[in-house]
């Protein structure tokens, strides 16, 4: 069913998370319902426990929201069969953690083609490609570093080209400079808004306001409800 | 996918070779006891393919227990279907040897005989018995090895002295540990009067064995019979006892070597718990990540296996060479033997991985990306 306008990619209606926290219910998120256009970087912020990371949890498919729906690029993901979900999420999903999550035991190339591999992308096509986006994130010379040699700068890096190389819908990046320097942070942002710029979809959860500054929109949660957007 | 599962294994280096060891060990046992059995069975088939023609005639009292005399053996020969029999005295070698499996053994037997019943066996050296001959005998190859004796040298048998006049070739049968002497001189020897431990029952071509071992039962007084279908039926079912015995010993090692890998992995996945959600939110399928658990698993019982083949093949090999000295072989390693240890070990590492990766799969992806 596709509901959402042409250039909405992203759009979720009443969109309710409640979990037990021992007997006591928890509303994560109470009814979001919110749009976002194709090639637009949003920033999510909001206090913490506000419900910004479930958003981005259920968003990536990570998690199955009460009650509500998410449409991705015209699909509702939340009406798929549990078994298409890594499919979609692999197509449409490109995730940047904080803490980078990167395979330790894997080189910089490594972790971003293992994200092909699950595409079933030829080994060839992999490499190349792989390459090509580290190259464009200026870790050209940092292609058989481990994530242990590499900076933290670097690493975020190497988890955006990850989240990039399966050319995604939506990049989904949950505070992503919350583990670098300013220096670094600015490096990092950089890149996300030269990928809006370039037609890519970015969602930041963030608690910096300098980062949310430099988004095309803000949507501030509290509560579990959007308060503005 | 083979590199990542690869690359996994050599991140936990001591942990993953523990449990190779582990596996090893068990495979070990599976070699150096199923080799044993297959000895013995091969013993068995050997043995019975050079006889199977023939069939045995006992006395009544019981089989292999009673003795018959030597004019019997003129009794069977008269039955309808029967083209040759004579009788055969079979005793230990050794002084209070005892008849058992793997001992050497005495065969009296008519000389004139000797080539039907020594028959399927080459002689590698020397002669078989003939008619006038005393006290000479023509041994088996463990015989002749044991005793480091040739044609020409003598043995010992109950005090008296027997010249050696012929060799047989290595069958992997009784044969080789058995020294045939004239049968009047076995029954002088042995002190056994005109008794004979059983007769042999040559069915004439194209009589059936079993038909003519009733026959025979029938038709001579005081003996019973036992066919060549009849012998393979006892003898395998005796030979089912052994390997069941021996092999359920070696499996129950190996499993303890299974359990070591589902350890491992249970740990493996514990920990990667947090991997395996990094996998998931990048696209990962559940047999993505079932094929990396199950095949980390499968890798290190393949790999387990072959450390248990080579050890167990040094160790087979070393014994089996100590005990060439004494005319023994204890151990065969078969390629059965080896295609079934290895199969046996892929299958345990496989199966004792599928329960660590079904939780793998079974994770939440966004519990398994909090976990710490």
């Amino acid at each position: 069913m596709n509901n959402a306008e042409p250039d909405i990619i992203l759009q979720t209606r009443n969109l309710k998370e409640t979990y037990m926290q021992g007997n006591v219910p928890v509303h994560a998120l109470q009814g979001v319902d919110l749009e976002v256009r194709r090639g637009e970087l949003v920033s999510i912020v909001g206090p913490s426990g506000s419900g910004k990371s479930t958003l981005l949890s259920i968003i990536g498919m990570l998690e199955i929201p009460t009650e509500g729906s998410v449409f991705i690029d015209g699909i509702e993901v939340t009406g798929v069969k549990a078994k298409a979900i890594p499919r979609l999420r692999r197509e449409k999903i490109g995730f940047v953690f904080q803490h980078f999550n990167l395979l330790p035991a894997l080189t910089a190339l490594g972790n971003v083609e293992i994200a092909m591999r699950f595409a079933r992308v030829h080994k060839k096509e992999r490499i190349k490609r792989a390459s090509e986006v580290l190259t464009e994130m200026g870790l050209g010379d940092r292609l058989n570093h481990k994530p242990s040699e590499l900076s933290g700068g670097e690493q975020q890096r190497v988890s955006i080209a990850r989240a990039l190389v399966n050319r995604p819908a939506i990049i989904l990046a949950d505070e992503p400079t919350g583990e670098v320097d300013t220096k670094t942070r600015d490096i990092i942002i950089g890149i996300l808004r030269r990928l809006s710029d370039g037609g890519q979809t970015v969602i930041i959860v963030t608690h910096d306001p300098w980062v949310a500054e430099r988004t095309d929109r803000v949507i501030t949660l509290v509560d579990g409800k959007v308060e503005n957007s | 996918m083979f590199d990542i599962i690869l690359r996994n294994l050599s991140q936990r280096k001591i942990r993953t070779a523990l449990t190779i060891f582990g596996i090893g060990l068990g495979i070990f046992a599976v070699i150096v006891m199923g080799s044993m059995s297959e000895n013995f069975n091969q013993t068995f088939e050997t043995s019975f393919a050079l006889t199977a023609d023939k069939i045995r005639v006992f006395g009544s009292s019981g089989v292999f227990g009673g003795s018959v005399t030597t004019s019997k053996a003129a009794e069977v020969r008269k039955v309808p279907g029967v083209h040759d029999a004579y009788g055969l005295l079979m005793a230990p070698l050794e002084e209070g040897g005892g008849m058992r499996f793997g001992g050497n053994q005495v065969i009296g037997l008519p000389p004139e005989k000797s080539q039907t019943i020594l028959g399927p066996v080459q002689v590698k050296e020397g002669r078989d018995l003939m008619r006038g001959d005393r006290y000479v005998t023509v041994i088996g190859s463990s015989i002749a090895t044991q005793y480091d004796i040739g044609v020409g040298d003598r043995i010992e048998i109950e005090d008296k002295y027997f010249t050696v006049v012929g060799e047989l070739e290595y069958t992997g049968s009784f044969f080789d540990a058995s020294a045939a002497i004239p049968l009047d001189i076995a029954q002088d020897v042995y002190e056994m009067g005109n008794m004979v431990s059983m007769i042999f029952a040559i069915p004439e071509e194209g009589v059936d064995g079993d038909l003519l071992a009733k026959r025979i039962k029938l038709s001579v007084d005081g003996v019973d019979t036992l066919s060549p279908s009849e012998l393979e039926e006892e003898a395998k079912q005796g030979l089912m006892i052994f390997s069941v015995i021996t092999v359920s010993a070696a499996v129950l090692a190996a499993i303890i070597g299974g359990l070591s890998v589902m350890n491992t992995m249970l740990m493996s996945v514990m920990e990667r718990t947090k991997e395996f959600g990094i996998l998931k939110a990048i696209g990962a399928e559940r047999q993505d990540i079932l094929m990396m658990t199950v095949g980390e698993a499968a890798i290190m019982g393949f790999l387990g296996g072959l450390l248990g083949l080579a050890c167990g093949w040094v160790a087979v090999f070393g014994i089996n060479l100590w005990l060439a000295e004494k005319g023994i072989v204890l151990f065969l390693i078969t390629p059965r033997l080896v295609a079934i240890a290895m199969l046996f070990a892929i299958l345990l590492g496989t199966l004792s991985g599928i329960y660590p990766a079904l939780r793998a799969t079974g994770m939440s992806p966004m519990e398994a990306l909090r976990y710490e």
